[in-house]
């Protein structure tokens, strides 16, 4: 019974699985749009940023930890000293997350009701540095010090053997910052992984200032006033950034294959990882032939392919669902910002594209080592 | 300031404040006893506190010993009394007056001293300037000359006041010295006893605290107070840094450290034999640890031979092994031990810690005191692992089958065929392994197929076997005479005949005799004429064989082969064949065609073969598979490589290059070579694998024992480089190459070389009971005289060039002897090995030696023949000479003394006749010289009673026997008598 159990976490813990659910719940539990939230509310999913939701919330990590920790597998992996701060970074992120949204739906109601937000009754107080910010920031630096002091007694650094350059660890794994980045070589070329993706991660954070030009929210913590951009913020928070990192530490496991969190990590597990391009794809499988020779011939549909995302795709948008921001940007802010946006969610595409029709790449020139 | 003013409660902020700091506090406390504390520190407690126990036990029972020392007793007397001559002669007060006299002529002297260093120093200047003044002679020179010499007058006087002050100091020191001269003499002679003692109180003052001063007890607690211990703590780590050997850390290679010692402080220390572990001694003191042993704890340290993380401090990051699996679950509980994955040289389990001995002595076939090792690289030669596993150290060996080239001839398809199925149920002990009916080849469908693959390796070796020419045998041969000549001529040494089918372990013995086939069943095997052929030239059939030629006669050969073949196995013979299913020959065929072929081409291929041309098709491919070349010499296989993977640095490689499949066993090497030499096949269980997939590893059947001997072995064939601690001579690698020539052709079998070996022994006696009507009993005296001679010391014995002639051609030395020395088909390297060896191991000169002046004036002529005649040394009695055989029984016959001269040593003679026990403890050769008596034990008739000269002629004249005339030495034809009664009266 507990084995079945644990048989169907682990089946629903497969990416292709796991990830569209997770993209699915975070749509209606972030509504970005009037319509999703409305959805949102029939639903009672902001009951989740109440004290009761709170509880549930941390009722059901723990006991899904409690139970995990009754296996071996799991217990093995949560309780090895270097992912013991993951497990800590997973109940952080999501208290924090509970408490500041707890206090931006409060504010919403009161919105609702006509009025001001909380941090409007604090702004009339002035606390003094001294005593009252110095002292609670010496109390925090005292206890987070003797718990450091605990955790390094209580839980060894980590050694490992004498480095052999022959030798690498089965998993090699980043550091837990880099997991994120690390998953994504899997999807893409080095160069777009470790260089193109980050760059534009900064540039996109410049842009910032400049494309949000809403000016409700400022101050104090609101969702309603500010839905598109704090989801959007989230969804690269949360599914890019720290479910990347929750994935590369508890779930990736001997060469990099992907176990559920009940699986034994056996270094023998096998996974059939034949991966084809785009073009042979419509070459081989959709028009039965033989790759052309000239490689634009060959790679043609995937540079078309790549075009139309680029090109077409913000035309279409600005027309459809984005009307609304379009015409708040305007045309250029409007570029810049749906070709960040298109950029970020190459990245869940292209994992769908892997898991489901096992694609590597949609343009595929090794002979000038261009690979997309 | 207001205290509404503030945001948060501040009395509630201070408590919170209070406790943060007690938390903080109690965290540092935590910090610093954590890391104090260390399970080491308890141990050296431990040590320390056993220390004092047995220091203390031994100081009392050294004072015991003294107080009932009659001469401490004595001593003490005297010196009672010599203390009190003392009083009465010297007056104390006289002596008193003495003292302080030279005390005030001290000071006075050290006054002086003073005053004469001030005016050297100028009168140094002085003269410095004097000089200058008078060789440029700008200045006034008187002057400066009457400055100088006066200074040089004072300089003289203080000198002389100071030595008179030394003069009266000496002789009143003097006056007080030979007053006490006797109790000084008398105190001497008691520290002198008392040394022991007080070395132990003195050792017990510096290590218990009780015997402590206060002073020296704060100190020590001082010192090894936390922070403050960094400087040097009573209690620290013990490490030993080892300069000649180094750890490997991949980039680069690091001096070894080892700090085991800091626990096992008791480990060179022979008083902690019974101390609970970690302080117990080292149960071999002898051979390890101490200065004065091979291997010194200050050169080898520990991990050397263990292996382990010798840095480490505490038990389970050590590496510690447990060497069963109830011992780990004590470890578990006790320590709270754990498998150290990421340390890759884990400590040798106690069961295999011989395996570490052969990084260092991988070079020599016989590591003394390493038995388990020694079985296990014996299993190894013997069972010719090396054949399908390359192995460096056995890179030489020939292949460990017999030659398959001429099959034909020696026997039939269908006992080729039984053979080839189950090999044991024809010879139980055969060292050829079981291919068939394995653990991954015994369900139905895989026992078809086997039979198919037999039968196609069956026809594939008969169809290439080429002719061997066989000529007719002179007679049918007497089987009664060749069991005689088989029990006598020295077959044992390497052969038996064993039809009891008891599964043994093998000892190092047992596999000496295991040399060749155990002779069995050979009726059934072969026919006559062929083992005819064979016993008169083996190396006509195989080239390579290691059977060497015993220069048979045409008649003994015949006798041997009728003996032989007299043998048969009926049960073996009744084995069903079962016949040939072309289906599965298909298969067989198809599934090999495939490998290279396309699938259609196969299809278009297998029906145009004929069913030979399956066979023979399938036959190659399958002796390919399982490797059947890599042991035997089979036509059209020449330059393959070996099947197998190379165990040369096997025990080196990591965990996890090993698949143990879904055998549930510990993850260990050990664990894993272990259950492979069970059961080679097991870690196929339950995989799914085409049968050429399958491993191939055929069963030895070996024994637990053996099998951990062989695991010993594996585990020691690693990668690292010993040391410099022991240099590889010329004299050690003469030592090491000569040894695997013993080994290879098992001169052990027959002869003791090396103080091992000469097991042919029981065979002897057996030959003499059955043979020779010789008692039980009185066997163990004579036997030595029927054996073949024992070859330690044989390079101080022999002249190197005849032992060159005598192993390549031997010639008759014992001729009572019925035992044959063999003639082996050696080149000159080997040769020459065998001879360096010989000569190294006695630290002989190679390949000249010092050359004796053995030559013999008239009167020295005279004088030997007297003492080689009946009246004196009577040597003709037991040794031969020329063909003049000895007057004495033949248990008591000795070598031909005619050979002497090319044979022996001159210096070996004289040391022989000199002692021959020294030499021999078993011979029969009297001792005519007394060695505890030696001036007085000669005649003393000849040279006036000069043991040396008799000695030196008597050698002089043996060794000029040889220089008379040659005469053909016959062979006795007459048996010896078996009358027992005659014997014993010859004797007297």
């Amino acid at each position: 019974m507990i084995e079945e159990f644990k048989n169907i976490i682990n089946i629903l813990a497969r990416p292709y699985i796991m990830f569209p659910a997770m993209i699915v719940a975070f749509i209606f539990i972030f509504p970005a749009t009037d319509g999703l939230m409305k959805i949102n509310r029939r639903l009672g999913l902001y009951k989740l940023w109440t004290n009761n939701g709170g509880i549930a919330i941390f009722a059901f990590l723990f006991l899904g930890f409690g139970f995990g920790l009754t296996d071996p597998n799991f217990r093995a992996i949560v309780t090895k000293p270097d992912n013991v701060p993951i497990v800590g970074l997973i109940f952080l992120v999501v208290f924090f997350l509970w408490f500041a949204l707890k206090q931006a739906w409060e504010n919403d109601e009161r919105e609702a009701k006509g009025l001001r937000p909380n941090e409007a009754e604090d702004a009339k107080e002035n606390i003094l540095v001294w005593p009252d910010l110095v002292y609670i920031e010496f109390i925090a630096m005292l206890l987070i010090s003797a718990l450091l002091i605990v955790w390094a007694i209580v839980l060894k650094a980590p050694l490992e053997q004498p480095a052999n350059p022959t030798v690498s660890p089965n998993p090699s794994k980043a550091p837990w910052y880099f997991l994120g980045l690390q998953e994504m070589l899997v999807y893409f070329d080095p160069w777009i992984a470790g260089v193109l993706f980050p760059t534009v991660i900064m540039l996109g954070f410049m842009c910032i200032p400049f494309i949000d030009n809403n000016r409700k929210g400022l101050g104090y913590y609101s969702f309603n006033s500010r839905k598109m951009a704090i989801s959007i913020f989230l969804f690269f928070w949360l599914i890019l950034w720290i479910f990347l990192i929750i994935t590369g530490t508890f779930l990736r496991g001997p060469n990099w294959n992907f176990f559920g969190p009940f699986e034994y990590w056996d270094v023998h597990k096998l996974e059939a990882l034949t991966n084809i391009n785009l073009s042979e794809v419509v070459y081989m499988i959709l028009l039965n032939q033989r790759l052309p020779d000239n490689i634009l011939l060959r790679e043609i549909w995937g540079i078309l392919a790549l075009l139309g995302y680029f090109t077409l795709t913000p035309l279409i948008l600005a027309k459809t669902f984005l009307k609304n921001v379009y015409n708040r940007l305007g045309p250029l802010r409007y570029s810049i910002f749906i070709i960040f946006m298109l950029l970020a969610a190459s990245l869940p595409i292209k994992m769908f594209l892997r898991w489901i029709f096992n694609i590597k790449y949609i343009v595929a020139i090794p002979e000038f080592f261009l690979n997309i | 300031m207001g205290v509404d003013e503030r945001h948060y409660n501040i009395e509630k902020l201070n408590k919170i404040f209070a406790i943060a700091s007690l938390t903080l506090l109690t965290g540092v406390g935590l910090l610093f006893y954590n890391d104090y504390s260390r399970k080491w520190k308890d141990y050296q407690g431990e040590y320390q506190n056993l220390e004092i126990e047995k220091t203390r036990v031994k100081l009392d029972d050294e004072n015991a010993k003294l107080k009932d020392d009659a001469e401490f007793i004595k001593l003490q007397e005297d010196l009672q009394k010599a203390k009190a001559n003392f009083a009465d002669q010297c007056s104390p007060a006289k002596l008193q007056d003495i003292a302080k006299a030279n005390e005030g002529i001290n000071s006075h002297s050290e006054i002086l001293k003073q005053q004469y260093r001030v005016i050297k120093a100028q009168l140094d200047t002085a003269k410095f300037h004097y000089e200058e003044i008078a060789a440029k002679g700008h200045g006034d020179v008187k002057v400066a000359e009457i400055r100088y010499k006066s200074l040089e007058q004072r300089t003289k006087q203080l000198n002389q006041r100071i030595q008179n002050d030394d003069n009266k100091f000496a002789n009143n020191k003097k006056t007080i010295d030979d007053c006490s001269q006797t109790v000084r003499d008398l105190e001497r002679n008691e520290r002198a006893l008392t040394q022991k003692s007080t070395i132990l109180d003195r050792k017990l003052k510096k290590i218990d605290p009780n015997e402590m001063s206060l002073t020296n007890r704060i100190a020590n607690l001082v010192r090894n107070l936390p922070v403050i211990d960094l400087a040097n703590p009573t209690v620290k780590v013990q490490q030993i840094v080892l300069k000649d050997i180094h750890d490997d850390l991949n980039f680069m290679t690091m001096p070894k450290v080892d700090r085991c010692t800091t626990c096992h402080l008791g480990i060179a220390n022979p008083d902690y034999k019974d101390a609970a572990q970690p302080l117990r001694t080292h149960p071999n003191l002898e051979l390890y640890l101490s200065k004065d042993s091979a291997h010194p704890i200050e050169s080898f340290g520990c991990t050397t031979c263990h292996e382990g993380s010798g840095r480490a401090t505490d038990f389970v990051t050590a590496a510690h092994t447990p060497s069963s699996e109830k011992q780990e679950h004590e470890w578990k509980k006790k320590y709270n031990w754990a498998e150290q994955h990421h340390w890759d040289k884990p400590m040798y389990a106690t069961p295999y810690v011989e395996a570490g001995c052969f990084k260092c002595h991988s070079g020599q076939t016989t590591i003394k005191g390493a038995e388990k090792l020694n079985l296990g690289l014996q299993l190894i030669e013997r069972a010719g692992c090396y054949a399908c596993h390359s192995i460096d150290k056995y890179k030489d060996w020939p292949k460990p089958g017999p030659n398959l080239e001429h099959l034909a001839s020696k026997s039939t398809a269908e006992w080729t065929y039984r053979w080839i199925a189950d090999p044991k149920s024809f010879r139980h002990n055969t060292w050829m392994p079981s291919y068939f009916n394995q653990s991954n080849n015994s369900d139905p469908e895989s026992k078809a197929r086997s039979q198919q693959e037999i039968h196609a390796i069956v026809h594939y070796l008969f169809a290439e076997s080429s002719e061997f020419k066989m000529k007719s045998m002179p007679q049918p041969g007497d089987a009664t005479k060749g069991e005689e000549l088989v029990a006598s001529i020295g077959c044992f040494g390497c052969h038996n005949i064993d039809h009891s089918q008891k599964k043994m372990t093998r000892d190092r013995t047992m596999l000496t005799k295991e040399q060749g086939p155990n002779l069995i069943g050979f009726g059934t095997k072969t026919s006559k004429i062929w083992l005819y052929e064979w016993l008169k030239n083996p190396q006509r059939y195989h080239p390579e064989t290691r059977m060497p030629d015993l220069r048979l006669t045409d008649n003994e050969a015949a006798d041997i082969a009728a003996f032989l073949s007299k043998d048969t196995n009926e049960s073996f013979n009744n084995q069903p064949i079962a016949p040939i299913n072309d289906k599965i020959v298909d298969d067989l065929v198809r599934g090999f065609l495939q490998k290279s072929l396309s699938e259609v081409e196969t299809e278009a291929k297998l029906p145009k073969m004929s069913r030979d041309q399956k066979l023979q098709f399938a036959g190659q491919k399958l002796i390919a598979q399982y490797g059947c070349y890599s042991c035997h010499d089979i036509k059209g296989f020449k330059g393959y490589k070996p099947i197998g993977v190379d165990l040369t640095e096997e025990g080196s490689k990591s965990t996890d290059k090993f698949d143990f499949g879904f055998v549930k066993i510990e993850h260990s090497k050990q664990a894993w070579f272990t259950q492979k030499l069970r059961d080679p096949r097991i870690f196929d269980e339950k995989k799914i694998k085409t049968p050429d997939e399958k491993l191939r590893m055929p069963n030895y059947n070996f024994s637990e024992k053996e099998a951990e001997a062989i695991t010993t072995a594996l585990l020691g064939f690693v990668k690292d480089k010993p040391g410099k601690s022991k240099p590889r001579t010329p004299e050690n690698l003469a030592i090491e190459r000569g040894e695997q020539i013993v080994r290879e052709f098992n001169c052990q079998g027959c002869h003791i070389i090396e103080h091992e070996g000469g097991a042919i022994k029981d065979s002897i006696s057996d030959w003499l009971v059955k043979y020779q009507g010789k008692d039980k009993s009185e066997v163990d005296t004579i036997i030595k005289t029927f054996s073949p001679p024992n070859l330690n010391g044989i390079g101080k014995k022999v002249q190197s060039q005849w032992l060159f002639e005598f192993i390549h051609k031997p010639e008759i030395v014992r001729p009572w002897l019925k035992v044959r020395m063999p003639t082996y088909s050696f080149n000159a390297a080997h040769l020459n090995s065998l001879l360096k060896y010989f000569n190294a191991l006695d630290k002989e000169e190679f390949p000249f030696t010092e050359h004796a002046n053995t030559t013999l004036t008239p009167t020295e002529l005279i004088a030997a023949q007297k003492m080689f005649s009946p009246d004196y040394f009577d040597c003709t009695k037991c040794h031969i000479v020329g063909n003049q055989m000895p007057s004495g029984s033949q248990e008591t016959w000795a070598p031909n003394l005619a050979l002497a001269g090319k044979r022996l040593k001159p210096e070996w003679v004289i040391d022989w006749i000199k002692n021959p026990t020294a030499i021999d403890p078993a011979t029969k050769m009297p001792t005519f010289f007394d060695p505890q008596n030696f001036s007085e034990s000669g005649p003393p008739d000849i040279f006036d009673g000069d043991e040396n000269e008799q000695i030196r002629v008597l050698r002089n004249y043996i060794m000029s026997i040889s220089t008379l005339p040659p005469q053909p030495i016959s062979m006795p034809t007459a048996t010896l008598t078996t009358n027992p009664a005659a014997t014993a009266e010859q004797s007297k």
